[in-house]
């Protein structure tokens, strides 16, 4: 379990990590936490001819707000997401999806432009980002781009990158007032990789009903989904125990798992439902307590 | 002579090995560094069952940094076949050939050995060595590798079976006819590793100038390494010396010879380099020995106030390929036929097992036996016939548990139970974990819609066997006794050595504390020197729970003539009666007086100073004295476990919200880490119950290659534990001391299972119970009763994020024109 010879390159800008990618074209990887990729090269899965280190290139971490969105630095580390005051604030379903991210030692070194790019089809920052309409910040040979987050994922750790192209950060929009969340999932133990999970929001309107739902779903499919039924479905709907159910099998029959083994497909589709009921379930709980907090009166 | 001051056995003696464990001190082998060393990376199989056409090493023994390549065409003649022996009247012995020969019989079987500068360019090498394979049919399901036409894991066997051996006492089927409930199943538990923290690892130096070979290896057993290298290797023991430095847990899986062992052996003194070898975690779950993987069919019978009448079982042993040394492929499952009866009275009992070679890494010991899949079998089957009868689990256990007044009781198959606290620990077990409120408890949360279920277990182990019961007959080895060497030098330090070997379970500080008390030191004079088999002339090591009851024995025994000898030198010393001497402290005195002599200074007067002793004195006492200790039967550890458990009956989730222990190990010798062994044997059993298996495709290749696979759990997933001792004296041994080193295992997976049924209505017979099994037995998933998982090809899921059936750190894999490998 050593990995094959390689090459080693510290990138101190991104235009010189991008320039080393263009250079090998396809031959080099980019090195930052190196949670996923150190693993494959231990067993020999990967056989890059040059790892470029992104680690020391300044500018790259960091969460800061800025014109109504959230903007992480795909440098930042998953325990920085974590204990950030202002995740936390506007984006507590992101705060509990990180914790699910493997283990401590593992949030603190593991990047969240690292899980974008890496795409692994049961990973929460990718299912978050897609959850949360994230801009996905991209650098290349060519200048920077953006794309959104449901263009960005391909299938199963394929993305819409360029060889010779990396993240460098996100920007979430933030939620509306009244927004309320849910995040379940199921894992053989603590911190592994998911059977499946599911992730919600969920925004009233006056009156109580729902102005926007959002429901992703991770590990069932070959790259997180969003369940466009679902969210359809509960358009303009009083979120009552039926319609999150009906969105919940909506979600059911989005997905297209595959048998492996700690689940077979039918588990799969089965927990996708469960989950995303409950993910729904806690989403308009919350956000009739916080309706009820802002008009101070009873929830709807 | 009584000693009045508060004992040191039963103390709860902060552990004296942790200060360098846990602060990153110890030393393991792969912590050894010696110049000039070469590294060794395995070209292992990746076929299961396959003929070698031809090995090419010519492009490895080329690449940078490498010394040699070796297959088992350059051992030929290095050393003595190999082949655990047995006098059981069916048993087939395999040879396990170093390096695999014209065939592999398993995927991960090593193939051909690269040594080099590194490990680093020892792997890229390995990557070089090209291998063909034809492939052969395979029988990797047990029972079909029973069958007489099955393909034939070794051609110089007359079949697949291994062993074959039935036990029986009485009329186990007329009892069954005439009981009024029978109740059966068919129960397996997951193949499972034990996964230790510290891999297996080995390095060989061979000193020329005194032409004297040391291998330094993760051993369990280095006396029995030795033993066995001076057969194969002809080698006087002084030319040989087998060290087992810090070893990071064992749990059974290193009480084996490994071939691993063996080569480097032979290399190093072959190329008269020191050369060594370290798993790595996939090497590991490939090739260290694995176990669990019984088919037991059985059935019991009871009357109708659940009194057991009868009980019958088939076993089938899938104990993969080759015999282990020197226990045989027979030492697992042919205990799960013998300890099948458990702590009850059973009448009549018949019980078959045979032992299937299958295309899969050898099996051999792991912390338990053979017991945890017996007593997950007998424990469903009491929990089924008590709900067919409507009676409690308690009950029926209450009215089977050999009772006080019955021992000695011989169980069904000879196994002798001597006097312990079977029933006590039922009831202890029951009163902690508060057992009428929960049943309380449990209807309520019920009517809330919670799946909450309790679940018991009780069983009985035969601990620190003596040389009466041989482990399996015939072997090689004596696993009866223990010695034990103490000595005071000339500073009046105290130093014990130990046949018995540690790797991290705290026999460091029992046995310095066994010792100190005996001796009448202080615990900080005593040294424990254990796992060097240069430092006595025999010891086996650690294993089957006997190392507090063989080497706490010979402690004893050792000390006890120590004592006698430092009290006839303070005698002439102090000038008084040896009667009248007293040994405490760490220190001699006269009774009555103020008298007194150090160690220190005893030591010295002993040995440095001329003239205190007259001379027939000093060369009679020699403040040294060695011993053997024989419990010549063994002694009996019995328990009970209750597990409280709750079931996500939509996600199929299990979580274990209590676990109680009570368990009798006799007298105790140190709480903390007697607590300790019960939560480490439950944290594997809860693996056992609810997470851990060996999964191998129908052509036998292992598809949990490595942990993100094979899930152990963490300490998230293991519950606070409340442990129970109940200190029944056993007289049948010097210490009055019981096992405990396995017994958690033995008794987690039945009480989970039992748990879980109990939560869920249903009957559990196959473990672990992960939430696709949960799914299947109770979810929409419900197809065929009992269907085992299939498991895809592997998806999008974890299966196959690191491909399990890359087999080789190197080997190309190039099959030929063979045929397909066939598929079951």
């Amino acid at each position: 379990m050593k990995p094959p010879p390689f090459d080693y390159a510290r990138a101190d800008s991104v235009d010189e990590a991008v320039s080393l990618l263009a250079h090998h074209r396809g031959g080099a990887k980019l090195l930052a936490g190196g949670q996923s990729l150190v693993p494959m090269l231990n067993f020999r899965l990967l056989h890059p001819a040059l790892l470029v280190d992104v680690n020391r290139i300044s500018g790259l971490a960091g969460i800061e707000e800025r014109n109504g969105a959230l903007r992480i630095g795909a440098l930042t580390r998953h325990r920085q997401i974590e204990v950030s005051r202002a995740v936390g604030d506007h984006f507590p379903v992101l705060r509990t999806a990180v914790r699910h991210v493997a283990h401590l030692a593992i949030r603190n070194r593991g990047t969240l432009g690292g899980s974008l790019a890496h795409a692994d089809p049961a990973a929460e920052l990718p299912m978050m980002a897609l959850l949360l309409d994230a801009k996905i910040e991209i650098s290349g040979p060519n200048g920077p781009r953006r794309l959104e987050a449901r263009e960005f994922f391909r299938s199963a750790l394929t993305t819409a990158l360029d060889d010779a192209e990396m993240v460098t950060g996100v920007e979430l929009p933030l939620l509306p007032p009244a927004t309320g969340w849910g995040f379940e999932e199921v894992a053989r133990r603590a911190g592994d990789f998911a059977l499946a999970a599911a992730a919600a929001t969920l925004t009233l309107a006056a009156g109580g009903k729902v102005a926007e739902a959002r429901l992703a779903i991770m590990g069932a499919h070959e790259f997180p989904l969003r369940i466009a039924a679902a969210e359809a479905r509960l358009a303009g709907e009083a979120p009552c125990s039926g319609a999150l159910g009906a969105a919940a099998k909506a979600a059911r029959e989005a997905v297209e798992p595959d048998d492996d083994l700690h689940a077979s497909a039918d588990l799969r589709r089965h927990l996708v439902e469960v989950l995303a009921r409950r993910a729904l379930e806690s989403a308009a709980r919350r956000a009739r307590e916080l309706a009820a907090q802002v008009t101070g009166g009873r929830a709807p | 002579m009584t000693n009045l001051r508060p004992g040191l056995i039963g103390a709860r003696v902060q552990r004296l090995e942790d200060p360098r464990l846990l602060a990153g001190r110890g030393c393991y082998v792969d912590d050894l560094r010696r110049t000039g060393a070469l590294h060794v990376a395995f070209c292992r199989s990746d076929e299961s069952h396959a003929r070698i056409l031809r090995i090419d090493t010519s492009e490895a023994a080329r690449a940078p940094g490498v010394a040699a390549v070796v297959t088992a065409a350059d051992l030929e003649g290095a050393c003595r076949p190999l082949r655990a022996t047995s006098r059981m009247p069916s048993y087939q012995a395999t040879e396990l050939p170093v390096l695999a020969g014209d065939k592999v019989r398993y995927a991960g079987e090593p193939v051909a050995a690269v040594l080099a500068e590194s490990r680093y360019l020892a792997e890229d090498a390995a990557e070089r060595v090209a291998i063909d394979y034809e492939p052969l049919p395979a029988a990797t399901d047990p029972e079909a590798a029973l069958a007489p036409d099955a393909p034939r894991l070794h051609e110089d066997l007359a079949s697949n079976v291994i062993v074959d051996r039935e036990f029986a006492r009485g009329d186990a089927e007329a009892a069954l006819a005439g009981a009024a409930v029978r109740v059966s199943g068919c129960f397996r538990m997951g193949r499972k590793t034990p996964a230790a923290i510290e891999n297996r690892g080995y390095l060989a130096e061979y000193d020329e100038g005194r032409r004297r070979l040391t291998l330094h290896s993760c051993t369990q057993v280095p006396g029995i390494v030795r033993d066995a290298l001076a057969e194969l290797l002809d080698l006087p023991g002084h030319r040989l010396r087998v060290v087992a430095p810090d070893v990071g847990g064992g749990f059974g899986a290193k009480v084996s010879l490994y071939r691993e062992e063996v080569l480097v052996s032979i290399l190093a003194r072959r190329l008269g380099r020191p050369v060594k070898w370290t798993s790595d975690r996939r090497e590991d779950l490939m090739s260290t020995t694995q176990a669990f993987d019984e088919v037991v069919r059985a059935e019991l019978g009871v009357d109708e106030d659940g009194a057991i009448l009868g009980l019958r079982a088939e076993i089938v042993g899938d104990v993969g390929a080759y015999s282990v040394y020197p226990w045989t492929a027979a030492v697992e499952p042919v205990q799960v036929a013998s300890f099948l009866s458990g702590p009850y009275r059973v009448p009549d009992y018949r019980g078959r097992v045979r032992a299937a070679a299958t295309p899969k890494p050898p099996t051999g010991a792991y912390r338990g036996v053979g017991r945890p899949p017996a007593v997950f079998a007998m424990e469903r089957l009491l929990d089924m016939a008590a709900r067919r009868l409507g009676m409690d689990p308690r009950d029926i256990r209450r009215r089977n548990l050999v009772r006080d007044g019955e021992f000695p009781y011989r169980a069904p198959s000879g196994l002798v139970w001597d006097r312990a606290a079977f029933t006590g620990c039922l009831e202890r077990a029951c009163e902690t974990i508060g057992y009428d409120e929960l049943r309380e408890m449990q209807a309520a949360a019920r009517a809330e819609g919670r799946r909450i279920g309790i679940g018991l277990a009780s069983y009985a182990e035969l601990t620190g066997v003596g040389s009466r019961i041989a482990v399996a007959p015939g072997m090689p080895i004596n696993t009866g006794t223990e010695s034990a060497a103490i000595r005071i030098d000339s500073t009046g330090a105290v130093t014990a050595t130990f046949g018995v070997s540690s790797q991290g379970q705290g026999i460091e500080t029992t046995l310095a504390q066994v010792v100190a008390e005996e001796l009448g030191a202080r615990l900080e004079d005593v040294e424990i020197v254990h796992g060097d088999s240069a430092a006595l002339s025999h010891g086996t090591g650690t294993y089957a729970s006997r190392s507090a009851i063989q080497a706490g024995g010979a402690a004893i025994v050792c000390a006890r003539s120590l004592r006698e000898k430092v009290i006839e030198a303070a005698s002439h010393l102090l000038e008084s009666a040896p009667a009248d001497i007293e040994v405490t402290g760490g220190a001699v005195s006269v009774a009555g007086t103020d008298r007194r002599m150090s160690f220190r200074e005893l030591a010295r007067a002993v040995y440095t100073e001329m003239g205190r002793l007259p001379r027939e004195v000093r060369e009679r006492v020699d403040l040294e004295a060695t011993g053997v200790y024989d419990p010549f039967w063994g002694t009996t550890s019995p328990a009970t476990h209750a597990a409280l458990v709750e079931v996500d009956p939509e996600t199929f989730e299990v979580e274990v919200l209590r676990y109680v222990v009570a368990e009798d190990c006799g007298r105790v010798i140190n709480p903390l880490i007697a607590d300790g062994q019960v939560h480490g044997g439950v944290a594997q059993g809860i693996g056992a119950a609810l997470f851990e298996e060996m999964v191998h495709d129908p052509s036998g290749q292992l598809l949990t290659a490595s942990f993100v696979d094979y899930v152990v759990p963490s300490a998230a997933e293991i519950p606070s534990m409340e442990v129970e001792h109940l200190e029944t004296s056993a007289e049948n041994n010097v210490g009055g001391f019981r096992g405990i080193g396995e017994g958690g295992t033995i008794g987690a997976p039945a009480a989970v299972a039992n748990a879980i049924a109990d939560a869920l209505g249903v009957e559990i017979e196959e473990l672990p119970a992960t939430p696709e099994r949960l799914f299947r037995l109770i979810g929409p998933g419900r197809r065929a009763a009992g269907a085992r998982m299939e498991t895809g090809p592997g998806g999008r899921g974890r299966g196959n994020r690191f491909t399990a059936n890359q087999t080789n750190s190197g080997g190309r894999s190039e099959s030929g024109s063979g045929p397909t490998r066939q598929s079951k």
